[in-house]
């Protein structure tokens, strides 16, 4: 069975949730790996989870990005493993530099946890192989720097990216997700294993996270 | 100091000698009223703490129950009144930790952290500065645990300006059998975990037992959540693979407290060196090094001395400090060395005996019920009462917390009566939460607002379909000095005896914070905020309180003309007067019962528990969730004014939006019950007004969109 590494940094705290979604969902082999002992070539994907690494000391990312567990996840993006960077692993996606931007404080200088809609524009690759262009999906966000900020915009709204209904936090272009051009590589400010169960999500939402982890069982098992 | 003299003397008595500079802050703690609860531990005897489903009850770091057969529910609920007050950052923070390390200390993993906060008007600007950094502190501090905060109250009022109460809450989960039973025995190496000891919060517990003091800065802790996150991972991974047999947060009293407390529960003694101790700064003395609340701190004692070893390697992994700084003895007696000199020798049962205090209560007289003005605009009492900080939407507060963390919240906050947490092991099991506290209530009736708080919080939790199982209470109130101070915390204590003999609802833990006064000596109100767990057998039934529409709107319950107390009359006439509603134990537990069967047959969309301004919030809430019209017809709530319909805070009701193809079950079951069931109105999707009619003819209708406004005015004060 194809193998998922959830990799954990001190002060990581989506781990579980996000191991369950993976076994329950993807239907795949998943374990949470302690970042200093990861190794890129033992995975066939690698998720980044939320939560505070290292306190969020600095800026959200930046201490866990000089883990060495970076050189790792830079070698799996080259041998072109899947890569899902979620909340502050997308924040830590982008301090590395496998991603394009930066992740910067919230407008209104606060933490928000809301349930938000996205609509994905140009699903593409493992993650999102089961969402339709256009597709709009309901997840939880809860973050104090997810207000997404690049120069271009272009750079990454010609490939897979997700834009929010409601601007939440301030992001340009309302963006809550980028991607590498093929897809293989995706970081999201929403949760997408708080959203994978029908009773996680209130009336009116839908658990829009399901369809990433259904999307990565399939991917890796074809 | 509040060690009395009478005190000291006391203690030098039995010893024969005087006391040393570091006896003196041994007991200062240990015999504090935060530590002992010297005032009001002959009354706590009255509260119902057994029941068979209880694994420990009152008097540990937490109580536990058993949820179901293979999983225990562990919780501990804690005020940090006095340290919020000063600097509500970082109280408000470090009460977050502290509840934190008290479920670790069962050896449970913690999976909720509730608030209830009690602030000022927002009127003031020491209120919005009170309150934005309480509210910020334990964003800050609990969102970085990775433990969702999905459960709290907001209340607001002057007597709160200087004053704040913050109650916390923490929720935990382990097997039964995993329990740390707390026993140690002689010869047992003490582990002193996590951060450096600085001079920080220096006797605290001493500090919150007695009225505040403006120079009391140095008292506070300042808190570092990473640290505690890495504690908890630590802890958690030493538990699984079984190397710990017991832990113990260093609480209030801090290092002198934490092995005291844990040496008189097991009839042991205890030697610490304290030069042994990790300090933040070299030159602590002595008496510092024992007396210090720094936080994010544990003592952990090793299962098997043989694996310290491999225990050492998961505190080396998340890159921990720890010292060993001593161990258990089997003499009964507490020494601490400091450079080889014995700096504390004392017997552990006179450190945690303190000398009996006699505490007098004087019953203050009662104030009439003041009367309403004539003639009030019903639209106008509407939105009057909707935007009251009180009843007003608390987006802007719990938007902040981190609810959906673990992924186990099934009702986020204002999505449910109660917090409903998934257990996420493979099954659709879980468990609910509500807290509950008016400080109105309690302060016109101590004894009936205690009760209320505590029938509450157990009709919410009935509410989303679970089996209430325990409650956990904490009490504000004022200087136990003063006689009718006092007279509050008794009946308060009394009120919730009565509660939960009634409701059968046992008590596994509880805090009473005292001295909560002004400069001028003038008590907050008296509150007691209830905390109550209950079993969720399928958490895809919790009832939501989002209607769809198009289904008709059934009242359960009878409606009073009860105004004592209430949002109306606080609105109206700016003051509480009269008597709270009446606390009517049969009739909740009728309606708890049927509220369980409705969610297990699903027999509705959405329900709302009707309290705080009565069922004119409870529609309008209702409405402005779902986004749909609603029609109410006042007349049919009951015979009494349309003012008193509305706006009558009758307990033992709840508001249900029935499925229309279930009405007739629906009514039937209530029927069954013998409880009252009316249907009161309709819900309207595509419609943006509510409705109020008199006997079929319209009274007065308002629109969404003012709805909306009222209910968000929170956001522009906060």
């Amino acid at each position: 069975m194809p193998k998922v590494a959830i990799i954990k940094y001190p002060g990581t705290n989506c781990e579980e949730e996000t191991l369950y979604a993976v076994r329950e969902i993807s239907k795949l082999e998943g374990r949470i790996v302690w970042h200093s002992d990861f190794r890129a070539e033992d995975w066939d994907a690698i998720i980044i989870p939320g939560g505070f690494s290292y306190g969020d000391y600095g800026r959200a990312g930046l201490i866990a990005s000089w883990s060495k567990a970076s050189e790792e996840i830079r070698k799996a993006f080259e041998e072109g493993v899947p890569i899902l960077g979620i909340c502050n692993g997308f924040q830590i996606l982008t301090e590395i530099g496998i991603l394009p931007g930066s992740l910067l404080y919230n407008e209104s200088a606060r933490f928000i946890a809301r349930w938000v809609r996205v609509r994905v524009h140009n699903p593409k690759g493992p993650w999102l192989s089961f969402v339709e262009d256009n597709e709009v999906l309901s997840m939880p966000i809860a973050h104090a720097e997810g207000r997404y900020y690049l120069n271009e915009l272009r750079e990454v709204t010609a490939g897979p990216w997700l834009e929010y209904l409601e601007n939440p936090n301030g992001s340009v272009g309302s963006i809550a997700g980028v991607s590498s051009k093929d897809g293989n590589v995706l970081g999201l400010m929403p949760h997408p294993e708080r959203a994978s169960f029908p009773w996680q999500a209130p009336r009116p939402f839908e658990p829009g996270g399901r369809k990433i982890f259904e999307s990565i069982g399939y991917s890796l098992r074809r | 100091m509040t060690l009395s003299k009478y005190e000291i003397e006391y203690a030098q008595k039995v010893l024969g000698r005087k006391l040393s500079k570091e006896e003196l802050v041994l007991l200062e703690a240990e015999w504090s009223e935060h530590c002992s609860y010297k005032s009001t531990k002959e009354h706590l005897r009255k509260l119902k703490t057994r029941a068979p489903w209880v694994l420990v009850g009152p008097g540990r770091d937490a109580g536990a129950i058993k949820l179901f057969d293979d999983v225990a529910l562990v919780a501990r609920i804690e005020s940090h009144n006095h340290p919020s007050a000063v600097d509500p950052y970082n109280g408000a923070a470090t009460g977050v930790g502290g509840i934190v390390r008290d479920i670790l200390s069962l050896g449970a993993k913690p999976v909720l952290l509730v608030d209830a906060l009690y602030m000022g008007s927002l009127k003031t600007k020491h209120s919005k500065w009170l309150s934005s950094n309480i509210v910020r502190g334990i964003s800050d501090y609990g969102n970085r645990l990775g433990i969702p905060t999905a459960l709290g109250l907001t209340w607001f009022s002057k007597s709160y300006e200087k004053q704040p109460l913050v109650n916390v809450a923490c929720v935990g989960i382990t097997k039964p059998e995993k329990i740390l039973p707390g026993i140690v025995r002689p010869g047992d190496p003490i582990i002193l975990l996590g951060n450096t000891t600085g001079r920080d919060g220096f006797l605290g517990s001493s500090f919150a037992s007695k009225p505040l003091d403006e120079k009391d800065l140095a008292a506070i802790q300042v808190g570092n959540p990473f640290i505690e996150k890495l504690i908890i991972d630590a802890l958690l991974e030493a538990y699984s693979k079984d190397l710990i047999s017991h832990v113990k947060d260093l609480g209030g009293g801090g290092l002198g407290t934490a092995v005291v407390e844990t040496a008189a529960q097991n009839n042991v003694g205890v030697v610490v060196h304290l030069d042994r101790v990790h300090l933040r700064e070299p030159d602590l003395e002595p008496f510092e090094i024992l007396g210090s609340e720094s936080q994010e701190r544990m003592i952990v004692v090793p299962k098997e001395k043989t694996k310290l070893g491999e225990l050492f390697e998961i505190f080396d992994k998340y890159e921990l400090e720890y010292s060993v700084i001593g161990y258990f003895t089997r003499d009964r007696k507490v020494r601490m060395y400091f450079k080889g000199k014995v700096v504390v020798d004392l017997p552990v049962e006179l450190a945690v005996s303190p000398p009996k205090v006699s505490r007098e209560v004087a019953k203050p007289s009662p104030k009439p019920e003041k009367s309403l003005p004539e003639n009030v605009d019903l639209r106008e009492a509407i939105l009057k009462v909707l935007s009251s900080p009180r009843v007003s939407c608390k987006d802007v507060v719990y938007e902040q917390y981190d609810w959906g963390v673990g992924g186990r919240t099934v009702l986020p906050p204002g999505y449910g009566d109660s917090a409903v947490i998934w257990l996420r092991d493979g099954t659709k099991r879980g468990f609910s939460a509500a807290v509950r506290g008016n400080p109105r209530y309690t302060k016109l009736d101590p004894f009936t607002g205690a009760a209320l708080s505590m029938a509450e919080a157990y009709r919410r939790v009935a509410v989303v379909g679970a089996v209430p199982l325990a409650a956990l209470d904490n009490i504000n109130s004022g200087n136990p000095e003063k006689p009718e101070q006092h007279y509050y915390t008794v009946k308060m204590i009394e009120g919730l005896a009565y509660a939960s003999e009634m409701l059968e609802v046992p008590i596994i833990g509880g805090n009473v914070s005292l001295y909560n006064e002004d400069e001028r000596g003038s008590m907050i109100d008296p509150v007691t905020s209830v905390l109550v767990l209950g079993r969720v057998d399928d958490v895809s039934k919790a009832l939501s309180t989002v209607p769809v529409g198009d289904s008709p709107l059934v009242l359960i319950g009878e409606t009073r003309p009860e105004l004592g107390g209430s949002e109306l009359q606080e609105v109206l006439l700016g003051e509480a007067s009269g008597r709270p509603p009446e606390f009517r134990p049969l009739e909740e537990k009728k309606i708890a019962k049927f509220a369980i069967e409705v969610c297990r047959r699903d027999l509705a969309y959405a329900s709302h528990s009707i309290s705080l301004g009565g069922i004119a919030v409870a529609v309008s809430k209702l409405a402005y969730k779902g986004r749909v019209g609603v029609t109410l017809d006042i007349s049919k709530v009951c015979r009494c004014s349309p003012l008193q319909a509305l706006f009558s805070e009758s307990q033992a009701r709840v508001l249900y939006e029935v499925k229309p193809d279930r009405i007739n079950e629906f009514l039937a079951l209530a029927n069954e019950y013998g409880i009252k069931a009316s249907i009161v109105g309709y819900t309207t999707k595509n419609e943006d007004t509510i409705r109020f009619l008199y006997n079929d003819k319209e009274v007065v209708s308002v629109d969404l969109e003012e709805i909306s406004e009222a209910l968000n005015s929170l956001k522009k004060v906060l």
